[in-house]
């Protein structure tokens, strides 16, 4: 099956968008071309549609997905899959800030790094990292699993509402009311059976869990200096 | 929301030409103004000058009352100053000086006329040319992309913390040092306490923009003695709010981030050539194909890039 090439260069990302829905409607592999690090490509791609852009793409990049398989080859910047409800991203190299923003299903994967704020208030899905993740990573995420396999920046964690942050390596710093916490081995297996379709499982990792403290749940006026980030 | 810019180039070259280039591929960042400082090939003496009247049908008056300053301090015009007018109640000149017996005093006696006329880059090599409206209304109407230098600064406003104004635009010079001028993107919050502060000491500030007090804090930094790298550091904890801020000297740009890691910087640099922008699709302006590009996202962190051959045939 032959497959759609669509060339971005300094055309109009509309006009680009509007090539990419009409091109969804094929059953078609797309490919997308000379994308030039450009913001919004492919929002709200339906479901089965399999996309990828050549090189790298500026923000936004699959936002709003709604179960369209998206492959990203190199870098990805701000919010990649913002909101994404489902589907499957992956991002060959480095995954800007705010990766996975709000997205509430689905599956990300970074093969590199990911920038600040990976997860910022997922409501649902998955992030796997292979590489490390940024500064406060987690903040404010209410649902879902983060999972970094090389390591954590600072403030990881932070103010994590209900979801869950999964490192193996190391963490610089944790963010406020954040618990460490033991995994069973029933939770490393749920772990595992997200990692095993992408080949990433390896059973000597030493996880750390963190979950929410549950203090910021609460406001009490005496415990007021915990919401005080620094 | 605002979008800076920066570029080295190996030799002299077309340094200004890119600034534009990577400004109006930010635009959509901040069309309110836009800025830019640019280092030509230095002057052994003598200081390039920029500034803006704030009404143009002031000019003669306030060349004259301009000129006696200079007198006063042992310095003229080594070429006829040049103007740029338009529709707009305020003009732009560029003007050549010989060297004031002490610079820091001229700037002082210079910056008491400021609500007529204001002096907004001063440098062996830095120029300063900044307006309202988009990069590329900007550019055209001051002959930016014709401006031949070694590195320099870009910035696009959207005004969210004061009024647009032609002179509250960025870049902005580092009174009274020469060549230096900073741009910033971000807000800061604690701007009233240190401007109070700085005030007392003496400082003057010409503009309501917040971003000003980056550049009058380094200022005072550098009078104290510290290296431009103790400075970048210093102002992290010192300065409170979100800011990517990038300053410009003769010999290299410097930049620092927040604590809070909210506003990017993405930069290309290699074989001695850089480019760094807020968006990576800017930079691509500059080099369209795949490059390894260094996002830096953490949060406090500083960085040096030097400026090689700046006298090199271009």
């Amino acid at each position: 099956m032959s497959e759609i090439v669509i060339d971005v260069g300094q055309r109009p990302i509309r006009e680009i968008n509007e090539e990419i829905q009409t091109a969804c409607k094929t059953a078609k592999p797309i490919v997308v071309r000379n994308t030039l690090s450009r913001h919004n490509l492919g929002i709200g791609l339906p479901p089965g549609v399999d996309i990828t852009f050549e090189g790298s793409v500026g923000y936004y990049c699959a936002g709003l997905n709604t179960g369209a398989t998206v492959t990203v080859e190199k870098n990805a910047g701000w919010a990649v899959a913002e909101g994404m409800s489902d589907g499957f991203v992956t991002v060959g190299g480095y995954a800007g800030m705010s990766c996975g923003a709000a997205m509430i299903g689905g599956l990300i994967h970074v093969k590199g790094n990911s920038g600040p704020r990976c997860g910022v208030a997922m409501k649902g899905g998955n992030i796997v990292v292979e590489g490390k993740i940024g500064y406060q990573s987690g903040f404010m995420s209410h649902a879902g699993k983060i999972i970094a396999l090389g390591g954590a920046g600072e403030s990881c964690a932070d103010a994590l509402w209900q979801g869950e942050v999964w490192v193996a390596g190391e963490i610089d710093s944790l963010g406020v009311d954040v618990n460490v916490v033991e995994p069973t081995a029933e939770e490393v297996a749920e772990v595992d059976a997200i990692l095993d379709p992408l080949g990433l499982v390896d059973t000597s990792r030493n996880w750390r869990k963190m979950i929410s403290g549950q203090r910021l749940w609460y406001f009490e006026s005496r415990d007021a200096n915990a919401w005080l980030m620094i | 929301m605002c979008g800076i810019a920066g570029r080295i180039l190996n030799a002299p070259g077309r340094v200004g030409n890119d600034l534009v280039e990577l400004m109006d591929a930010q635009e959509h960042r901040g069309a309110d103004s836009t800025g830019f400082a640019v280092y030509g090939i230095p002057r052994d003496s003598g200081y390039i000058l920029r500034g803006m009247g704030f009404n143009k049908a002031r000019l003669d008056s306030d060349l004259e009352e301009f000129r006696l300053l200079l007198k006063e301090h042992g310095s003229d015009f080594l070429e006829d100053p040049t103007f740029v007018t338009s529709d707009a109640a305020h003009y732009c000149a560029r003007m050549v000086i010989s060297d004031p017996k002490d610079l820091a005093g001229w700037v002082k006696d210079a910056d008491t006329i400021s609500d007529s006329f204001e002096v907004q880059s001063c440098g062996r090599s830095l120029e300063i040319v900044k307006d309202t409206g988009g990069a590329v209304e900007v550019a055209d109407k001051h002959g930016v992309r014709d401006m031949i230098g070694t590195h320099g600064l870009g910035h696009a406003r959207l005004a969210t913390e004061s009024s647009v104004l032609p002179n509250a635009s960025h870049p902005f010079w580092a009174r009274p040092f020469s060549d230096v001028a900073i741009v910033h993107n971000g807000q800061i919050t604690n701007y009233f306490t240190w401007r109070d502060r700085l005030h007392r000491l003496g400082y003057r500030f010409l503009t309501e923009n917040d971003s000003e007090l980056i550049a009058v804090w380094v200022s005072h930094e550098m009078s104290q003695g510290l290296t431009m790298e103790q400075a970048l550091k210093l102002s992290i904890k010192q300065i409170d709010g979100v800011f990517t801020y990038m300053i410009a000297r003769q010999d290299g740009i410097g930049f620092a981030k927040d604590r809070y890691a909210m506003k990017p910087l993405v930069v290309v640099w290699q074989d001695g050539e850089f480019a760094a922008a807020t968006e990576e699709q800017a930079v691509r302006r500059i080099y369209p194909g795949e490059s390894e590009v260094i996002n830096y996202d953490g949060p406090s962190i500083t960085e040096i890039w030097g400026v090689g051959n700046r006298r090199a045939a271009a």
